[in-house]
């Protein structure tokens, strides 16, 4: 018996009837609603919204993409102008800069490279592996408030996420880690604390947040946290997770999906590299 | 998932557990009352899950009858070895018939014990509610805005990922993600209020009668 405030159902019940719900999570969530009235009518509610919806022809819009609604004065087009060129060559110098935290991982796990591919082509392969892990991004993703936010965030979350945003990863985690987990941000804290723990190097425990995350289902971070797994899985050398972590990105079509198609051909490109035999091999077929 | 148990809690477990060995104990004793409602209890909570696995009414309309028929037989010849565990059991006998149904789709249907003196499953069925919970789920999802309701439905009517949504409503996957957690989670609290609201304009009318 459970006291229940309808939290599971928040969390569960759209993606149930969606049926994105990974089948082990549809049933922990039958067997919690089937004695829990709150979330029964959480999920009836939801049932009952979709029946509607499939009676009700909503005309489903295309929308335009949206056209400058005012003439914008000229001025407003040259401070935009100047902001791009700014953006741009903080971008280009960034992009230039050497990856100071990249390298460390990479040096540490060049040993796990397979042999075979060393014995047969020591310099490509040291080089792909190199060049492997330098692919990962190991920066922290973004946090932007969303501003469709509802009221009652739970207070450790923003704390946590202000830790997040000023980059105190350590402070941030053990904050974070006290968002109840019957909050609606219960999900995210996971998520940015996991993505703190890639930041700090702790890649085990980033690893284990963030696939719970990215197996639990359509969230607003799923593809974050594949994308993220799949850094990880590049910064450790290992072009067959990161495969696939970025080939589940793509499929989402979401913000990252040319990122993870690009980096995905790089990684493509650098197995080939160490090992052009099998590069051929797979042309061939 | 959910908060463990205090002392209340634990007490409104044992009057559970009580109320359902009571229930299955009446059951197997061929109260007839007891089966009607053990029928108003679960019915919803198979309905659900079936609607939601399969996602067809017509299906789950079937199926919710042979689920119930099949859980009332098993209690009246007393299958049912802890009384703390009908739901379990009801949503096992569910996921088999369920299993079944679509193993041998191909196949006869399941055939089934018929047995006399069978409770009215469609007294379980309140027609009514059921029509004003559309009614009121239709004026939820009308105050939502626009390009929200095209969300929900591409979501939930024809079953689109948040990707292809945002390309074709060109938005951003995460904004169509919010969107549309934000819009269920408004329509939910919207029909849970309008319920209440009615239901105690239902009572202010049968005070005043």
């Amino acid at each position: 018996m459970t006291i229940c405030n309808g939290a599971p159902a928040e969390h569960f019940a759209l993606g149930y009837v969606e049926g994105t719900l990974p089948e082990v999570e549809a049933e922990r969530f039958e067997e919690h609603y089937f004695d829990c009235p709150v979330c029964l009518k959480h999920l009836q509610t939801i049932q009952t919204m979709a029946q509607s919806l499939a009676q009700q022809s909503v005309a489903t819009i295309e929308q335009p993409r949206l056209k400058m609604p005012i003439a914008w004065p000229v001025w407003a087009w040259s401070g935009g102008a100047v902001a791009a060129l700014l953006l741009v060559s903080i971008f280009t110098y960034k992009s230039l800069e050497p990856k100071l935290a990249q390298p460390t991982v990479a040096q540490s796990e060049l040993k796990s490279l397979p042999q075979a591919a060393t014995s047969s082509q020591p310099v490509r392969a040291s080089a792909a592996a190199v060049h492997l892990s330098q692919l990962a991004d190991l920066t922290l993703p973004v946090y932007v408030v969303p501003n469709l936010r509802g009221d009652g965030s739970d207070a450790n979350f923003e704390t946590g996420m202000r830790e997040y945003a000023a980059g105190n990863c350590q402070d941030a985690i053990v904050t974070l880690r006290q968002v109840a987990e019957q909050s609606a941000e219960a999900h995210a804290a996971e998520f940015y604390s996991g993505a703190c723990q890639m930041r700090l190097g702790d890649f085990p425990a980033a690893t284990r947040g963030l696939r719970k995350i990215a197996d639990s289902g359509d969230s607003p971070q799923q593809e974050a946290a594949l994308y993220i797994l799949a850094q990880i899985a590049l910064a450790g050398n290992d072009p067959v997770a990161a495969h696939m972590y970025l080939e589940r990105t793509i499929a989402l079509r979401g913000d990252l999906e040319q990122r993870a198609r690009q980096q995905d051909r790089q990684v493509a490109e650098l197995i080939a590299m160490s090992n052009p035999a099998q590069g051929e091999h797979s042309e061939s077929k | 998932m959910l908060s463990k148990a205090g002392p209340e809690t634990a007490g409104l477990a044992v009057q559970k557990v009580r109320e359902t060995d009571l229930l299955a104990a009446a059951i197997a004793s061929g109260d007839r009352e007891a089966e009607q409602r053990f029928v108003q209890q679960y019915l919803p909570r198979v309905r659900a899950m079936l609607l939601a696995r399969t996602r067809n009414a017509e299906i789950t309309a079937d199926l919710q009858q042979d689920v119930m028929l099949e859980a009332i037989c098993a209690l009246r010849r007393g299958q049912l070895r802890e009384a703390a565990k009908l739901s379990a059991f009801v949503l096992g006998i569910a996921r088999n018939l369920l299993n079944s149904h679509f193993g041998n789709a191909a196949h006869q249907p399941v055939s089934l014990e018929f047995p006399d003196n069978i409770p009215d499953l469609t007294k379980a069925t309140d027609e009514i509610a059921k029509r004003q919970e559309g009614e009121l789920a239709r004026c939820a999802i009308a105050s939502l805005d626009h390009v929200d309701q095209s969300i929900l439905h591409m979501t939930l009517v024809d079953g689109l990922k948040p990707g292809a949504i945002a390309e074709r409503l060109h938005l951003s996957p995460d904004v169509v993600r919010q969107r549309k957690l934000r819009a269920t989670r408004k329509v939910v609290n919207l029909v849970s209020k309008l319920s209440q609201n009615k239901s105690g304009a239902h009572l202010h009318e049968r005070d005043a009668l």
